[in-house]
């Protein structure tokens, strides 16, 4: 066997085997890049559940005691509340359990929420966003790894289809969308 | 504890034994039942929000710095520290696990934000305990802010949202890139809030109109450059034009308690730059709120005036 074929088929069980094992997180980085460039228009870690309360009338602050914190919070279904505060003169902030409700109090408006996680999103936000302290090391690892399988798959093949053939092409078109990109961003 | 032979059932038990010490290692925040409530010693813990800036940190450091003698000088008073809300550290569960373990009995907070928002309003209560925002324990979970229920008491001061300090603030900062406020423009510039909108425009529309009357300047505008504005400059650039439209010339000013490259550099200096006219028209500095001697004073007296409230509070005892 010469060394060059000795080469490729460690480079080529590389690749195959570095694609199982980070087969999992590939998905879950691509999952939670896509949740998270949307962050403007959606939450990509928490479902909000709102629900509009209409109180009998409009009431002033001084008349805010808890008995009538515990009417507003029985129109949006809470038994009890833990607290209230208030974000201004017109608006009371009322705390629950799993919830809390925003009331306006000059026209008698409220809005109760309730935030949940969004299933699977969540999850793998929580890796994308290394929100536990040691992950963003096996990130770490896990981008470099990424780029182990990049390169070795550029030299799997040989001839027509390897790099010196259409992989090379391929290369340079796949390069140009960001290239792009850069050149609008400095117009 | 025998493991399995088998290679994968091996894996999942070590998995598993990592995930019970985790569990039986984290730290738990509950008050620890040992009130000092007979001892009183007042330590004084100025918040901010934080930022990856080490600009940012150094000015906040610097504030503390500055400030320390005055209130070490306050009877009772004999710790001041500086913590950050999120991004950089000492976090807030950091100083007052520090303070709680120096044994004070009581802490006073003061949060460095500008305006009431989120982070005044509902952030900076959860964390130390004095509210329990389902939202803001989820976030701070995601964003893994620590929650830290101190044994002390804690009392918090309210933001810095008082337009007297902010208008001589901006009109000094204005003044000396002024030519003749006569014929010049305000652009206010600040983080925003989307819940807490309604309180951000009354804190600048105030700030814009004292300002103008103690520079003498023709008018003013605000832009945000937070989140209600997507971290964006179109909302700088935006207003620039507006103010250009009716003045010879804009002064853009960043209503930001410290510094930070990704705010006044990124946001809001393109937002500038992107003006066609911006080398001749638009004055920009990139500067913030921090230093001003009267802000170190806003917190002195403050710190004082809670101080004397909780003396008398223990005097009643």
């Amino acid at each position: 066997m010469k060394p060059f074929d000795n080469a490729r088929k460690i480079n080529n069980i590389l690749h195959r085997d570095l694609g199982y094992f980070f087969a999992a997180l590939i998905i879950a980085y691509s999952l939670s890049g896509i949740a998270l460039n949307h962050v403007d228009e959606w939450n990509p870690d928490f479902v909000i559940t709102k629900k509009e309360i209409s109180l009998d009338r409009g009431y002033a602050k001084d008349e805010i005691t808890a008995s009538s914190i515990g009417r507003f919070s029985a129109l949006a279904g809470e038994p009890s509340f833990r607290l209230y505060d208030f974000p201004s003169e017109r608006q009371v902030k009322i705390y629950y359990k799993n919830a809390t409700m925003l009331v306006d109090l000059g026209s008698g408006k409220g809005t109760y929420e309730q935030v949940s996680r969004r299933p699977l999103f969540y999850q793998v936000n929580v890796l994308h966003r290394n929100s536990v302290e040691w992950w963003k090391w096996a990130s770490d690892l896990f981008a470099f790894m990424l780029i182990v399988i990049t390169v070795t798959g550029m030299f799997m093949l040989r001839g027509r289809n390897g790099l010196p053939g259409r992989g090379k092409w391929l290369i340079a078109a796949g390069a140009l969308p960001p290239l792009v990109a850069l050149v609008m961003q400095q117009l | 504890m025998r493991l399995p032979a088998h290679p994968v059932r091996y894996l999942l038990s070590l998995l598993l034994l990592a995930l019970t010490a985790c569990a039986e290692s984290e730290p738990r925040n509950e008050p620890s039942g040992d009130s000092p409530a007979n001892r009183q010693k007042i330590a004084v813990l100025l918040v901010n929000h934080g930022s990856r800036s080490s600009g940012w940190k150094q000015n906040l450091l610097e504030l503390e710095r500055r400030v320390a003698p005055r209130i070490r000088a306050i009877d009772g008073i004999d710790t001041l520290s500086t913590a950050f809300m999120e991004h950089t550290e000492p976090s807030i569960s950091t100083a007052l696990k520090a303070l709680d373990s120096n044994g004070y009995s009581d802490i006073i907070v003061i949060p460095l934000f500008l305006s009431t928002g989120a982070h005044v309003f509902d952030d900076i209560p959860t964390i130390i305990g004095k509210k329990e925002n389902p939202a803001t324990l989820e976030q701070m979970r995601l964003e893994g802010i620590e929650r830290y229920l101190p044994s002390a008491r804690t009392h918090l001061s309210g933001p810095l949202d008082f337009s007297e300090l902010l208008a001589k603030n901006v009109a000094r900062r204005a003044g000396t890139m002024s030519d003749d406020p006569s014929r010049e423009g305000l652009v206010l510039v600040g983080y925003g809030s989307e819940p807490f909108r309604e309180a951000w425009e009354r804190t600048f529309e105030k700030t814009g109109r004292q300002a103008c009357k103690e520079g003498g300047f023709a008018g003013f505008t605000t832009a945000w450059c937070g989140h209600v504005a997507h971290y964006s400059p179109d909302s700088t650039s935006a207003a620039v034009g507006r103010i250009l439209k009716q003045h010879d010339r804009a002064i853009v000013i960043p209503l930001l308690v410290s510094f930070s490259e990704r705010f006044q550099i990124d946001i809001i200096g393109q937002g500038v730059a992107s003006v066609a006219e911006n080398g001749r028209r638009v004055r920009y500095r990139p500067d913030a709120i921090l230093p001003d001697p009267d802000l170190d004073a806003w917190i002195v007296s403050t710190t004082k005036t809670i101080a004397e409230g909780i003396r008398k509070e223990q005097g009643h005892k």
